[in-house]
């Protein structure tokens, strides 16, 4: 018969290294729950020193990532702050007012000129923070063709998506970026964007999913259209 | 005493990392930033390493960072320094996607047999200095074949252990203990115990 304590010690190496099914870690956090505080604290002792251990040899493997993923990550967190949801216990900052003012200034824009059909802007966030805070949150990049980046940050559980731009070309006069969301029963429009609308950052909730397998986008006549009309220029698979 | 002032360095970098995790906590975006900048490169090439595909390393970079954001207030000093907190959560990030991508075998036959030196031309130099990135590589020199074979199995591939011992015909005390004694090894090598 095995001794259920040696066994535990010697799962702290490929517990820290995440060596093991979900379900045996699992199993692992019960097990400490129940065994002497020493047993705990020693499998801890050996779990902490495995992942110090793997932290400097994370030396060995660094590689410097895109620059555009600066931009990104950093999108990403400025669509979470810009809403009206401001933590209880956070004290508003300066950066904080300048944000909502840019936010603010995205929504004046995108009134005025009667764009979006069910395109919402940024203000939305308590959508764009439930879809953050989901546990199945995805995130999906891809480039534009004709330069940037659009990335979709999206959770099934919520079915909502958000959808960042950076750096992409505005439209031609004339035209539209209309985004469709496509399901097996074809594709739904999901808004536009004018050349007011496209800013180096641009920030839009996709606030109905519904199985859709892909985001796409198109270049419509102002004021977009039923269905698309030309081929799309770009599109994200939601998977 | 060469392997000294590397570890030094790395400890003035984590007390910086400790101050500006507390204030990511306090949704620093400045912070935040400066946080992201001085420890990028150590997790897109960890996650880079596990999925060994840019376009899924780049999102799962994201979601690291969206997680870091989120949860940085979560980080506990007397648990273990701010690097490893991150690494710990960037590692599970990656291998989570790794394993539900389910493409172990598809990214073997595409990539071939996997090795610990990463391309030194995209090597992060500013960020890694050069004599911290020997004295690692030095230090996984220095462990047994089939130590650094099962921590890299385990670690860079995402197999389980159990997975690690059918892939190797080891019985699986052996894997663990190969690995156990495949880290105690790196930490005095690095002068960490």
């Amino acid at each position: 018969m095995t001794q259920p304590i040696d066994d535990l010690t010697g799962l702290a190496t490929p517990y820290a290294l995440h060596a093991m099914p979900e379900a045996e870690r699992a199993e692992i956090d019960r097990r400490l729950a129940a065994v002497p505080p020493e047993v705990a604290r020693a499998f801890d002792d050996e779990v902490r020193a495995v992942r110090e251990t793997m932290a400097v040899i994370s030396a060995a493997t660094a590689v410097e990532p895109p620059y555009e993923l600066r931009d990104r990550v950093l999108a990403e967190i400025a669509a979470i702050n810009a809403g009206p949801v401001v933590p209880m216990q956070r004290k508003p900052r300066p950066w904080r007012a300048t944000l909502l003012a840019a936010a603010a200034a995205v929504v004046i824009g995108l009134g005025a000129l009667g764009v979006g059909l069910a395109l919402r802007p940024a203000p939305t966030v308590s959508t764009a923070e439930q879809i953050f805070a989901a546990p199945d949150v995805r995130t999906i990049s891809g480039d534009i063709p004709t330069g940037g980046t659009a990335t979709v940050v999206f959770s099934r559980e919520k079915n909502a998506g958000v959808l960042v731009m950076n750096n992409v070309a505005p439209p031609e006069t004339g035209t539209v970026y209309q985004m469709w969301l496509i399901n097996d029963e074809g594709p739904h429009s999901a808004g536009t964007m004018d050349a007011q609308a496209v800013a180096p950052s641009t920030t839009a909730v996709l606030p109905n999913l519904d199985g859709s397998s892909t985001l796409a986008f198109t270049i419509e006549p102002t004021g977009g259209s039923l269905m698309p009309t030309t081929e799309p220029f770009a599109a994200l698979p939601l998977t | 005493m060469t392997l000294i002032a590397p570890v030094d360095r790395l400890r003035l970098v984590t007390r910086d990392l400790d101050e500006l995790l507390r204030q990511v906590a306090r949704q620093d975006v400045d912070a935040f930033a400066e946080f992201y900048d001085q420890t990028r490169a150590r997790v897109y090439g960890l996650v880079t390493r596990v999925l060994r595909d840019p376009g899924y390393s780049e999102e799962t970079t994201q979601d690291i960072y969206l997680q870091v954001w989120r949860t940085a207030d979560a980080y506990n000093p007397a648990a273990g320094s701010p690097m490893s907190w991150l690494m710990t959560l960037a590692h599970r990030r990656a291998v989570d996607r790794v394993r539900s991508e389910q493409a172990a075998s598809q990214r073997e036959s595409r990539y071939g047999v996997v090795n610990v030196e990463p391309p030194s031309d995209h090597v992060a130099e500013s960020v890694i200095l050069t004599d911290e990135r020997r004295q690692v590589a030095d230090c996984l020199g220095s462990l047994t074949d089939t130590q650094r074979e099962a921590i890299q199995l385990a670690y860079y591939d995402g197999l389980t252990y159990v997975q690690v011992s059918e892939r190797l015909s080891a019985n699986l005390a052996t894997i663990k203990s190969r690995m156990r004694d495949g880290i105690r090894g790196l930490r005095r090598c690095l002068g960490l115990s």
